[in-house]
């Protein structure tokens, strides 16, 4: 188990049989608002379609998007296509008001992999994790700290969490792994 | 050794002998058994002393019930558990068990002195007694009830164990795994719904335990529990055995308490001792089956006096007979069975003694078939032994009269008054309760919850009726979730049906008042006791219990509160609902603080935010302190400073040279739209309009009170680009407040807020030396105060990061906040910090921040702010845009009690000796010469010794404030009366030449 370093610095935090947990490479994160009526404009502009059921993802070479709320999406690239996605907005702000909003700091994100992922989850996270389906994702919290869930696969998790939370999240989830290694 | 153990029988297993200690004493038994069990299959009935009389007392009953048979158990350092149920911890090689309440041991015990004064101690005995006189309560009767309060002596060292939660989602949760809740799991997980069972005991199998004669479609009972859990388990269902339901809340939310190691003798030091689970359930099917109740009569809580059901789980699970000769004393046909069991293991059945004129005929063949002595229509009217029982007297009662005692020597005495339903957890549900009069009983009524109760949950007798009903409530829940299911009936035979009759105490020929008839054997409560209670005025079974503290024990009155309401209606000559049953409360039973404290300990016990500077304050000797859930430099403390020569220190080398300062915290928005500034309009104080591109704002935000909720600088970055800083405290409210009024009221503007807060970490520079540490680190925007004066913003590079730069300051020199991405926060830091120190740069803390803002008059919401202070109290209405059409807390502004005169606001205080320091919330008054209790006028809401201004400084605020600039104000303080005088609120360089250098 390797401990947080205060940068950040991504690599694996926990390796094992039931359950590992790596801090992710950071990647360009925006928040997207905008109207409903808008929502082909802007995926057009962008070059994915906006998902509107909430949970939803979208991917598009390296664009992912979750529906986070019936205005609101979450949008994380590359930080090279980060400037194209910024300038595509920009270029239809006149005629399509919306709002995108570099957030690429504001969050850390770890990897959670293995046979004890869900159980894993299930320590901090109150949602129905069988609920949410492969390639779909929720705002949810963690332990009381707001984040955000993709479900990449059956046993693989992404969490997106605060900077300033992380280590309080990420420590409990440390301590949930030698629970889960013990059993 | 082991002298009442049947080779064979039960199920310990007989290959794995385990050790144990009871005061010191080795004792031993086999896996499988509870303390309990390995005592008394060594003869020892004697467990514990009662917690008012301190009378010998032994296990009463075999489940978590268990009023007297609580102990102390340690398991290693720190691990010291009191009242603990022995008839629930298992034993392990090396668990140490000791007796409680007795001094100075089990079997001679000075506090037992109690007993004999017995008749001073009735129901109210403190409340009358301790009433006078007065002055004796502090001392004398306080200090000593509380010594003798309490069972048991409370752990005093940290808990080393850790513990452990989980959510759980299912969509059938089955609370009880007795036949009931076996055939409801069954029905439920074969509609192939998600199915969790839960219970208790270490084993699944309930009642069908004790009842191995039970044949169920062809098997034994116990090879039907292994095929039936076998099946469960394949089916996907999560068998949960040592875990109790403790509590049952709103919309299905169980919570359930696993206990994971208290039966190992070395667990993996990181499994957790326990885990709570919050369950989220569709559906809930309660099949907690029914509690024994013991028949009250004198002497009914001797060691040896036990539940007949017990005795026959003692037997029939354990192994273990609970002695060599019994007599039975019952109203309800199970205790019948239970001596039949006994006396084919060997233990002689003196008699059965029935309340009941005339038994069953296929009982008493039963009897008669082992030559048991058959008396029925009698009364128990009292016991002797004192360690044990060793006789029970017996009297006919014939026609309502008590006829002439006969004594009958035994070892043991197995009672039955009947059975209760368990609906603890249905009553957390706030279901409502039926009274049934034919079987004496509560029943459940109408359901608040999606539940529901199988078994003798709802007062069916039998295993054949349990496993039928459960099977009927799986597939109903079934059928509720849009499943298919089939009711499955089970072929039973040897099945023992039966019925009883309910009682008040017995009846006797002695003196009632004497008798020492026991209801609640966990708090000695006693008949007696009930009637008194009664007599004094308790109409209400919720005073009476209040009262007497029947059922107030940590059994929440499992045993005790159905004889208890029988006797209070007796008393009251009512029926049982007329005086009402009093409500049951979550933890069902008692449950350790470790498991609702869970993993939030230690260095988790709450979440501390650090903002990305943080390490480097760290490693440089800062001192922290909490500010909302941050923590924050306070001050750098440099060569053994104390917190007044840092700040000292920082204040000078600021005003002087340059500070830097981490202000991450602060809450950051962006708000983006076209509507963006008529958002800002409506939402501060504040005129935006004509605020150009490039330029910043204070704004002051109100709440619709009209009273100051939150200020900060706001820099427009573009037309439909606003920048928004909050209090660090209050970020979290502020975007929760505008988005509020964003989602409700103003649903027409294309406007929108995103939380920046931790994107940025921002660094703010103040001093003279700022623009000379800054310049050469920012590219695309000329600093000079001609091209970037203050209260402008610009987003530029510094030191080759993105960022967004502001000249702003909050301590009155010229100023600059740095804010980049917050994985740049720390280099930028360094960055400056290095090149700084050519300019005598020094870190400074929130300390010295108060200070530098304090001596320029500027306030901070929340400390020279209360929720009641509007703009014109804090001196502030120049920040209210006055042509306004409307904002947020306009019209509150208007209410005549918020322009009323004489409303307290914020003045200066100058202490008339230049020397003494005021302390922070000092009451202020008028005239210090008034009597006791003085009119209080106002307090002081920010102090602090100010270098800058050569003297102590402070903020107040006071009644009428504005207009007693210039006059004395004091200070009444233990030491003396301070004197002080009003002034304005702005110390320090009041033309503001300093920030615009």
């Amino acid at each position: 188990m390797m401990a947080l370093t205060p940068e950040f610095t991504p690599g694996q935090l926990v390796s094992g049989d039931v359950v590992s947990v790596s801090l992710m490479a950071p990647v360009a994160r925006f928040s997207l608002r905008l109207r409903a009526a808008d929502i082909p404009a802007v995926s057009t502009a962008i070059g994915v379609d906006l998902p509107t059921r909430i949970g939803a993802c979208a991917h598009h070479e390296t664009v992912e998007v979750m529906c986070l709320g019936p205005d609101e999406w979450q949008i994380q690239t590359d930080a090279n296509d980060s400037v194209r996605l910024i300038n595509a907005c920009a270029a239809i702000y006149a005629q399509v008001p919306h709002s995108l909003t570099d957030i690429s700091a504001r969050e850390v994100t770890i990897s959670i992999e293995g046979p004890g992922a869900v159980d894993l989850l299930s320590i901090g996270c109150p949602r129905d994790i069988d609920k949410i389906a492969i390639g779909t994702g929720c705002r949810t919290v963690f332990d009381g700290v707001s984040t955000v869930l993709w479900r990449d696969g059956e046993t693989r998790f992404r969490l997106d969490i605060w900077r300033s939370f992380a280590p309080h999240v990420i420590g409990l989830i440390q301590t949930g792994c030698a629970e889960l290694a013990a059993q | 050794m082991n002298l009442f153990r049947i080779p064979g029988q039960g199920r310990v297993d007989p290959t794995t002998p385990v050790e144990f200690t009871f005061d010191g004493k080795t004792v031993s038994g086999y896996k499988g058994d509870t303390i309990t069990s390995a005592l008394l299959a060594n003869g020892i009935h004697l467990m514990g002393r009662s917690f008012k009389y301190h009378r010998p007392r032994g296990a009463v009953c075999a489940g978590s019930e268990e009023p007297n048979a609580l102990v102390g158990t340690r398991r290693g350092a720190g691990q010291f558990e009191p009242n603990t149920r022995a008839t629930v911890q298992e034993i392990w090689s090396g668990l140490e068990v000791t007796s409680q309440n007795r001094y100075p041991s089990l079997s001679f015990d000075i506090g037992a002195v109690n007993d004999r004064a017995y008749m001073l101690f009735s129901a109210g005995f403190y409340y009358k007694t301790f009433m006078w006189p007065k002055s004796f309560w502090d001392k004398v009767y306080e200090p000593f009830i509380r010594s003798a309060a309490g069972l048991g002596v409370s752990p005093s060292e940290n808990d080393p164990d850790k513990y452990a939660s989980r959510y759980l989602h299912t969509d059938v949760l089955v609370i009880g795994a007795g036949p009931a809740g076996l055939a409801a799991a069954l029905s439920a997980s074969r509609a192939g719904l998600r199915v969790t069972l839960v219970d208790e005991n270490p084993e699944a199998g309930g009642t069908l335990i004790s009842e191995p004669q039970t044949i169920i479609d062809g098997v034994p009972a116990w090879q039907w529990i292994d095929q039936t859990v076998a099946e469960l388990i394949s089916l996907g269902v999560r068998v949960m055995t040592r875990t109790t339901a403790i509590g049952y809340y709103h919309q299905n939310m169980v919570g359930l308490c696993e206990k994971l190691t208290d039966h190992l003798s070395s667990p993996n030091a990181n499994m957790p001792r326990e885990r709570l689970w919050r369950v989220r359930a569709r559906q809930v099917i309660l099949a907690q089956g029914a509690l024994e109740k013991p028949l009250v009569f004198d002497g009914n809580d001797r060691p040896g006096v036990m539940l007949a059901g017990s005795a026959q789980t003692y037997l029939n699970k354990y192994g273990v007979r609970v002695g060599n000769n019994a007599v039975v004393v019952t109203s309800h046909d199970s205790a019948w069975y239970a001596a039949f069991d006994l006396a084919d293991a060997g233990t002689k059945i003196q008699a059965i003694v029935d309340t009941r004129a005339e038994p069953a005929v296929e009982l008493v063949a039963g009897a008669k078939s082992r030559s048991i002595r058959i008396l029925s229509g009698y009364s128990a009217t009292g016991t002797q032994g004192r360690l044990r029982i060793k006789s029970v007297r017996i009297n006919p009662v014939i026609n309502g009269k008590v006829g002439a005692p006969e004594t009958l020597e035994c070892d043991c005495l197995l009672m039955s008054g009947g059975w209760t339903p368990s609906l603890h957890l249905f009553s957390h549900t706030k279901g409502a309760l039926t009274w049934d009069a034919d079987m004496q009983t509560f029943l459940p009524d109408r359901k608040t919850e999606d539940c529901e109760i199988a078994g003798a949950g709802r007062g069916l007798w039998g295993i054949a009726a349990a496993l039928n009903d459960g099977a009927a409530m799986g597939a109903v829940a079934a059928r509720t979730l849009d499943k298919v299911a089939t009711n499955t009936v089970y072929d039973v035979t040897n099945d023992r049906v039966g019925t009883g009759v309910s009682h008040t105490e017995l009846p006797t020929d002695l003196d009632p008042g004497k008798a020492r008839a026991f209801v609640d054997f966990q708090n000695d409560v006693t008949a007696k006791d009930l009637r008194l209670a009664v007599r004094e005025g308790m109409h209400s079974i919720e005073h009476v219990k209040r009262y007497t503290t029947n059922g107030m024990a940590t059994d929440q009155g499992k045993m005790s509160n159905m004889n208890g309401l029988n006797i209070a209606a007796d008393a009251l000559g009512k029926p049982q609902p007329k005086v009402g049953l009093t409500t049951f409360r979550p933890p069902y039973t008692p449950t350790s603080f470790g498991a609702f404290v869970g993993y939030h300990r230690g260095d988790h016990f709450d979440v501390t935010r650090k903002t990305p500077i943080d390490s480097w304050a760290e490693e440089n000797g800062a001192v922290f302190e909490p500010v909302s859930m941050w923590r924050r430099a306070r001050y750098f403390p440099q060569n053994g400073e104390d917190m007044d020569g840092a700040v000292s220190r920082e204040c000078k080398t600021t005003r002087s040279a340059v500070g830097m300062f981490d202000a991450s915290t602060l809450g950051k928005i962006e708000i983006v739209g076209p509507d963006a500034v008529e958002f800002m309009n409506r939402m501060y104080t504040n005129p935006w309009t004509k605020l150009a591109p490039g330029r910043t704002r204070y704004g002051l935000l109100l709440g619709d009170d009209g009273f100051i909720r939150d200020d900060g600088v706001i820099g427009r970055l573009s037309t439909d680009r606003f920048h928004i800083t909050t209090t660090t405290g209050r970020a979290a409210r502020v975007l929760n407040m505008m988005e509020d009024y964003l989602q409700t009221e103003w649903t027409d503007l294309k406007v929108w807020l995103t939380s920046t807060t931790e994107h940025w970490a921002t660094i703010a520079l103040n001093g003279p030396n700022a623009r000379k540490l800054l310049e050469p680190f920012v590219e695309g925007q000329d600093i000079s105060d001609q091209a970037f004066p203050h209260m402008s913003i610009v987003e530029c590079t510094v030191a080759g990061f993105p960022a967004r730069l502001f000249r702003v300051s909050f301590t009155g020199e010229l100023g600059f906040e740095v804010n980049v991405p917050a994985c740049h926060g720390r280099a930028l830091w360094q960055t400056l910090w290095d090149a700084g120190q050519q300019y005598g740069i020094c870190a400074y803390g929130t300390e010295t921040m108060h200070v530098l803002r304090a001596e320029k008059g500027y306030i901070i919401v929340g400390q020279d702010t209360d929720g009641t202070v509007t703009p014109y109290d804090a001196g502030i209405s120049w920040a209210i845009g006055k042509t306004k059409p409307d904002f947020v807390g306009k019209r509150g502004l208007e209410r005549p009690d918020l322009v009323a005169d004489g409303r307290k606001q914020l003045v200066g205080l100058l202490t008339q000796d230049g020397k003494t320091l005021l302390e922070e919330g000092a009451q202020l008054v008028l005239d210090a010469n008034q009597p006791i209790p003085m009119k209080m006028v106002g307090h002081v809401t920010s102090s602090y010794h100010s270098d800058a201004v050569g003297r102590p400084i402070a903020f107040a605020l006071l009644e009428n404030g504005h207009n007693r600039v210039g006059e004395t104000v004091y200070i009444p303080m233990p030491e003396g009366v301070i004197s002080a005088d009003v002034t304005g609120t702005v110390f320090y360089d009041p033309d503001g030449a300093r920030l615009k250098l």
